[in-house]
């Protein structure tokens, strides 16, 4: 019985299956999430493009503005289950609580607030080390777009 | 066990060349000097000088062609297509390799998964999907850009007054 325990090949499927299973589960159970946050302003005064935001040009054309400047960037990195607050120009506040993490995609209860009133709650589910974009809010006589990414650690 | 016994017991193989130099020569030496163990060596040489000439008598009288002949028609003979397959299955399905064939297998599958679940070209479908939005009442696009494969929750500004900051005035939303 020893003898058949002791056979290479057992001992070798066994010790991949359990390397599989130690790595599905460590993938599984991300110890947290870094959140950045990317605050730019829309505005149809201009045709200004900040080169900054060269990366993201082709997702903010979408936008159909003239004018995009970049104002403020922020990475936080968030505990599981636990929130972060970003805060965004104009007395502004996002907060993002990692919920999930599934099949390479990250499930993120996102909250808006200006003050204490709540302007917008969402659930999204991401790619990891995508983003979505969350704007609207009137800035400066432009638009606020904020690009929400998030990438597992 | 005496040491006449003993040196009896090695008679036989001292004879074949089967032993040691040194165990050899101390043979040689007893049986020389020892009549006992000298007559049990020339008991052995004649019982092997009898066999020998017996069997060389009998080996001349024997006819090998055919049996040779039978070999080479066996070597040469084409066998049936079934038990070629029979042999390559015996072969190919023994115990061992059908043994390693589990753990690729496993690597096989797992392989499969990884490739099902993580995108293969370098093109990442960035695209969000949304389960809730809650705007207090406040109007609300949910747009994909298929460019770029990404997703845009746009806010609008409440046109009747319920502005979020009486400061700060929106145009209606971008023309999507």
């Amino acid at each position: 019985m020893l003898k058949k325990l002791l056979n290479p090949v057992l001992l070798f499927s066994l010790a991949f299956l359990a390397v599989a299973g130690w790595l599905s589960a460590a993938e599984n159970t991300p110890q947290a999430v870094q959140v950045t946050i990317r605050t730019i302003l829309a505005g149809d005064k201009s045709d200004e493009f900040d080169p900054k935001l060269k990366g993201m040009e082709q997702q903010l054309k979408a936008l159909n503005h003239r004018s995009y400047r970049a104002l403020k960037d922020e990475t936080q990195t968030v505990p599981w289950q636990g929130s972060k607050a970003f805060e965004i120009p104009g007395g502004r506040s996002l907060t993002i609580a990692p919920q999930e993490f599934q099949d390479n995609r990250i499930g993120l209860k996102v909250r808006l607030t200006h003050g204490d009133k709540p302007l917008i709650d969402t659930t999204v589910k991401i790619a990891n080390k995508g983003n979505f974009i969350l704007g609207g809010p009137a800035h400066e006589g432009g638009s606020l777009v904020l690009s929400i990414s998030a990438a597992v650690q | 066990m005496s040491q006449c016994e003993t040196i009896q017991e090695s008679i036989g193989r001292w004879l074949d060349g089967e032993l040691p130099a040194t165990d050899s020569e101390a043979v040689r030496s007893h049986v020389a000097g020892c009549a006992d163990c000298g007559a049990a060596r020339q008991r052995l040489e004649k019982i092997q000088l009898t066999l020998g000439s017996m069997l060389s008598a009998e080996a001349s009288r024997l006819e090998f062609s055919p049996f040779w002949r039978e070999v080479q028609r066996r070597i040469d003979e084409k066998r049936p297509w079934h038990e070629e397959l029979i042999d390559w299955c015996r072969s190919t399905f023994s115990a061992p390799r059908l043994a390693w064939a589990v753990p690729a297998a496993i690597m096989l599958v797992l392989g499969f998964l990884s490739l099902a679940k993580w995108p293969v070209g370098g093109e990442t479908n960035n695209y969000a999907s949304v389960e809730s939005i809650d705007a207090y009442g406040r109007n609300v696009a949910l747009l994909r850009d298929d460019k770029t494969k990404t997703t845009i929750i746009w806010l609008y500004q409440n046109p009747e007054g319920e502005n979020e900051n009486v400061e700060e005035t929106a145009k209606p939303g971008p023309a999507f």
